[in-house]
């Protein structure tokens, strides 16, 4: 009791100190840098998960079928609803390093982001801003449990859910309740919301159960250190 | 050393065991198991192998053009509206471990009232029966404009009407 009260102290004073200088990460492929977990841009757009590089979907493929493909935020990026005036499209918003928006203030709550605040999943964007022209693949074999206007879900052997939103409607490759391949095209990475448009990007999250005593509950878990994973393994050719 | 420290607690609490959840099985309701008039086919075949309770609301319970998608552990079905789409799924695997003396996960397994939420314009809410953890949700073609999305109303009401249609212990 007394070591996770000592724990829970320290997590809490780490987690409200500013660490957004946090150096970011080179990877021996391709020049591919990314910032650690947790740390976002602007330090005002949310209170990050910083330090918490476990992977939640180990050995997952990354979600974009080909690279490069930048993880940044839509919203705070250049162009974007509270960004820097300019085009959703600068080059600027196209460039690595990455940096982690699972935490990323929105309007929901989420339990595992320190601010109570949090966008679920993060935003991946493709190699060059054209929509219906990169494939978002299965991150594993599933089955395709639901499809909506522009949401797609596969529920994968783990027992996890991933939800791919923004693909363009016309072009989904899969049924619902079609089992599907790890890497399997599942349709085009486009700005589809339904008749209200977004930028174009990939959400992509991952939800799973998590079980403590006899008590579980199901939620959103951070998906960057996952995809940091894959993504090394995409640049290497062993996706 | 901060961030050290925060990585070494984390990946010590999380103990990355899997698998099936156990479930308090309701006592039986033949009024809504066995209705007076049968459920449409799609709904019985689709979760006749289902191991866990199927909660759908009963007014959309006689949809035929209703899309089941299950197997023992899982269920997810989704009803096709006019320019939405209403799912239900519920699920008894659990994908993490975490021991008990994790507090921030402690903080998560506090009971709390139902909440609906609105998130990338899709209006849902997670919550937990029997022991099996199910999500309710409808997604909108006219995300700004449509209220079902946009108010709490429409789902609140689904949520009300919730009624065990199905599987088996």
């Amino acid at each position: 009791m007394r070591y996770g009260f000592i724990l829970f102290i320290l997590f809490s004073l780490t987690s409200c100190t500013n660490t957004n200088t946090a150096p970011e990460k080179t990877w021996q492929g391709k020049g591919f840098t990314y910032y650690p977990a947790g740390i976002l841009k602007p330090a005002s757009s949310g209170q990050g998960r910083r330090g918490d590089n476990y992977i939640y979907a180990p050995g997952i493929r990354f979600p974009l079928e080909s690279a490069p493909a930048y993880i940044n935020s839509q919203v705070y990026g250049i162009g974007g609803q509270f960004g820097p005036r300019g085009s959703l499209c600068d080059q600027k918003n196209y460039q690595y390093p990455w940096r982690d928006n699972y935490c990323e203030k929105r309007g929901w709550n989420m339990p595992l982001c320190s601010g109570g605040k949090g966008h679920q999943g993060v935003d991946i964007r493709s190699s060059s801003c054209h929509r219906n022209r990169y494939y978002a693949v299965a991150v594993e074999d599933g089955i395709i449990t639901y499809i909506g206007s522009y949401t797609v879900k596969l529920r994968g052997v783990s027992g996890r859910t991933y939800r791919y939103l923004h693909l363009n409607s016309r072009s989904i490759q899969v049924k619902r309740g079609q089992r599907v391949r790890r890497g399997q095209r599942l349709g085009l990475v486009s700005d589809n919301m339904g008749k209200t448009k977004t930028s174009i990007h990939l959400h992509f999250d991952m939800k799973q159960t998590i079980r403590v005593g006899n008590r579980s509950k199901s939620v959103y878990v951070p998906p960057y250190a996952s995809l940091v994973d894959a993504y090394k393994r995409l640049l290497d050719g062993r996706p | 050393m901060k961030l050290f420290i925060i990585s070494l607690f984390l990946v010590t609490s999380l103990v990355g065991q899997s698998g099936i959840l156990d479930i308090q099985w309701p006592k039986p309701n033949p009024k809504q198991q066995k209705p007076s008039t049968p459920y449409p086919s799609v709904l019985i075949n689709g979760i006749k192998d289902t191991h866990l309770p199927v909660y759908i609301p009963n007014n959309y319970a006689y949809d035929e053009k209703m899309i089941v998608v299950a197997d023992k552990n899982f269920y997810t079905i989704s009803f096709l509206l006019n320019e939405a789409t209403v799912m239900i799924s519920g699920d008894k695997t659990f994908q993490e471990t975490l021991s008990k003396d994790a507090p921030e996960f402690q903080k998560l397994m506090k009971p709390s009232p139902i909440e609906f939420i609105q998130e990338e314009g899709i209006m849902s809410t997670d919550f937990n029966r029997h022991g099996v953890n199910y999500s309710l949700s409808v997604e909108c073609e006219n995300t700004n404009k449509d209220s079902r999305c946009k108010k709490e109303n429409f789902l609140h009401n689904l949520y009300n009407r919730l009624i065990m249609v199905g599987g088996q212990p």
